[in-house]
């Protein structure tokens, strides 16, 4: 047992090395950019500063004023089975064959974002995209669908 | 089951089973770490800071996990580190069911419409734990690199 256990420790510390010399190469996981990129003025903002986050008052707000398009930053699959109802379903990894349904719209155009709840990143990492596009009023929804699902506001559901 | 467990071809079939499923698993997590990390965090277990930590490491121990047991090397140690996975995966997977959360797996494949999490899912992964602990009980004297340096080495059959 004691050999057995001498071996795990030898591939555990073998797999620590790689998973962080490939992270670290590649800039995924742990070594992913952790800040927004140039704004349009050329100034480079940490996360905390813009794109600001908003809660589940104000998001209301935006919606029931209509002034804001809500970007749903989910995969397809989970946007089809529900979503807040309008929301324009712009999932993280295909934000580049589908930004061109933002062209039209312009940059100061109001967006929420929004994922699944509090424990996505998606709608942050959405949110940096769309700054980096030059999209400079983006709010997050930090609560997310599960918060709005969950207040009983309006949705689009398919079943 | 000493019988069974002194079986080099028996245990060669396991290992080439549980290796090569190991290796292929790996691949999309270490692909994708991000969505791997997501899947993890919808267990709703950990904080959102050992996610990313997980996601990295996690996947490349499963990787030589399957490439030694295929290769017939630290077989005990990547049986060891895979039974202690997999039952931390399956205590994951009960306690997601028991809070009836509707969540994908993240198991095989980062592909949000696939492997939704269930009772089938707890049982395949104790069929592969039983699996996987036959591996580590088994006597593995053949068809290893190991027995292989030895034979070429010492001209001993193997």
């Amino acid at each position: 047992m004691r050999e057995a256990i001498r071996e795990a420790g030898i591939l555990f510390l073998i797999a620590t090395l790689l998973g962080l010399a490939y992270t670290a190469v590649t800039g995924k996981g742990l070594f992913a950019d952790r800040t927004f990129p140039a704004s349009p003025t050329g100034n480079s903002l940490p996360r905390t500063v813009a794109p600001s986050m908003i809660h589940l008052q104000e998001a209301q707000r935006l919606f029931e004023t209509g002034s804001a398009l809500f970007l749903d930053s989910r995969n397809a699959y989970d946007y089809d089975r529900g979503h807040i109802k309008g929301a324009m379903n712009i999932p993280l990894k295909e934000w580049e064959n589908a930004k061109h349904r933002l062209e039209s719209l312009s940059k100061d155009h109001p967006f929420v974002v929004y994922c699944d709840g509090a424990e996505c990143n998606s709608s942050i990492e959405l949110a940096a995209k769309l700054y980096a596009a030059g999209f400079t009023n983006v709010k997050i929804f930090f609560g997310g669908w599960r918060e709005w699902e969950g207040s009983g506001l309006p949705t689009n559901k398919s079943d | 089951m000493k019988v069974l467990l002194q079986n080099d071809h028996l245990s060669l079939l396991a290992r080439a089973f549980v290796g090569g499923l190991f290796v292929v698993i790996s691949i999309d997590k270490i692909a994708d770490p991000a969505s791997f990390a997501t899947s993890i965090g919808n267990y709703r277990l950990l904080p959102q800071w050992s996610l990313e930590v997980i996601a990295t490491i996690l996947p490349w121990l499963e990787l030589l996990c399957g490439l030694s047991l295929l290769a017939g090397l630290f077989v005990r140690g990547s049986a060891l580190l895979l039974t202690g996975m997999l039952f931390i995966f399956t205590v994951a997977i009960v306690t997601a069911l028991l809070r009836g959360l509707d969540i994908t797996c993240g198991c095989f494949t980062q592909d949000p419409s696939a492997e939704k999490i269930g009772w089938m899912k707890v049982a395949e992964n104790v069929s592969l734990f039983l699996l996987i602990l036959f591996v580590f009980l088994a006597k593995n004297a053949r068809f290893t690199v190991v027995s292989y340096l030895q034979h070429t080495a010492g001209g001993r059959p193997s």
